[in-house]
């Protein structure tokens, strides 16, 4: 039932079935491509990463040293200057100073 | 207000409530996107912005998302008058509705007949339409999946939802303005959603002319 308070409304058929039909096939197409486009950008990318983390590994496979801990540098590193990891000296250079939790955004 | 005024639904109640909702989404949205722009505080308090900004921005989306599905005839209305222009929309732009005259010189000029929505409104849906959409995936896209964006896009991203963010939150002002100033549509969209026949046909003549029927009883 129509409200009493007042007397006059849109038309309905201020919008043709052919015109309906045309608009939306736009709207639909336009908020459609871009999608089409991240997902093709996204794949790319998937398959850079893809291959990079193969040739990583394929580098890894044939290295002498695979760990971190294994590296003679790094032990040099601690054995001459910051005495052992978690040290004070080693906080103090190598780890953040200050930390904010973003995780809850 | 007399007895005997004829009204016309300018406004109904679907548009209403989405316009409820856009309101009480955007207005914060556009304060603590501002704030983020510019961080004049410490990291806890702009972590506590960005919070509001996330929920703000998420009840935006579904808020857009189920008018677009719910009102989809309406929204095709609203792209078809926006999107229509003829001459009458040079001549506006050319006097720019007449507001400046209004206000500055305090002097009426004579504005080319309107539909629905005049000129400076259609620009401004358009800019709704496509800035909308374009902050509502940016910001999505940001927020929810930026370990899935290559860079380059991110950073495209980045740029857009800033771009459209401003353009929207200038106009907006401009928006707040005019639709307190235009006091009869600014009750019709707030409060009962209809406007006076009179005004309608001199703010909107084509509108009147062309969309408005009689309801029959």
């Amino acid at each position: 039932m129509k409200d009493e308070r007042y007397q006059y409304e849109e038309s309905p058929s201020y919008v043709s079935r052919r015109e309906f039909i045309t608009i939306s096939g736009i709207v639909i197409a336009i908020l459609a491509l871009p999608a089409v486009w991240i997902r093709s950008a996204v794949v790319k990318r998937n398959n850079y990463i893809r291959a990079r983390i193969n040739g990583l590994y394929r580098d890894d496979t044939g290295s002498k040293v695979r760990v971190s801990h294994g590296n003679s540098g790094v032990a040099k590193l601690y054995k001459d200057f910051a005495g052992h990891p978690l040290s004070e000296v080693s906080e103090e250079l190598f780890h953040t100073q200050s930390y904010i939790n973003r995780t809850r955004i | 207000m007399s007895k005997n005024q004829s009204w016309i639904l300018k406004h109904p109640w679907s548009v209403r409530s989405f316009h409820y909702l856009l309101v009480l989404s955007f207005i914060p949205l556009a304060i603590t996107g501002v704030v983020l722009f510019f961080k004049p505080f410490d990291q806890l308090t702009m972590n506590l912005y960005m919070r509001i900004h996330v929920v703000t921005g998420v009840i935006l989306t579904l808020d857009a998302v189920a008018y677009f599905i719910i009102g989809f005839t309406r929204v095709i209305a609203f792209v078809k008058r926006s999107f229509s222009f003829s001459a009458n929309d040079i001549k506006w732009f050319s006097i720019l509705g007449g507001y400046p005259q209004k206000f500055l010189l305090r002097k009426k000029v004579a504005v080319p007949p309107m539909g629905k929505y005049n000129s400076g409104q259609k620009l401004f849906g358009i800019c709704v339409l496509i800035g909308g959409t374009i902050l509502i995936a940016t910001g999505w896209g940001l927020w929810g999946f930026p370990h899935i964006l290559p860079h380059s896009m991110a950073a495209l991203f980045g740029t857009l939802h800033l771009v459209f963010g401003w353009l929207l939150i200038l106009f907006l002002l401009v928006h707040i303005f005019l639709g307190i100033y235009m006091f009869d549509d600014f009750k019709a969209m707030f409060l009962h959603g209809k406007i006076p026949c009179e005004e309608a046909k001199e703010m909107a003549p084509l509108w009147v002319e062309r969309e408005v029927v009689k309801i029959e009883r």
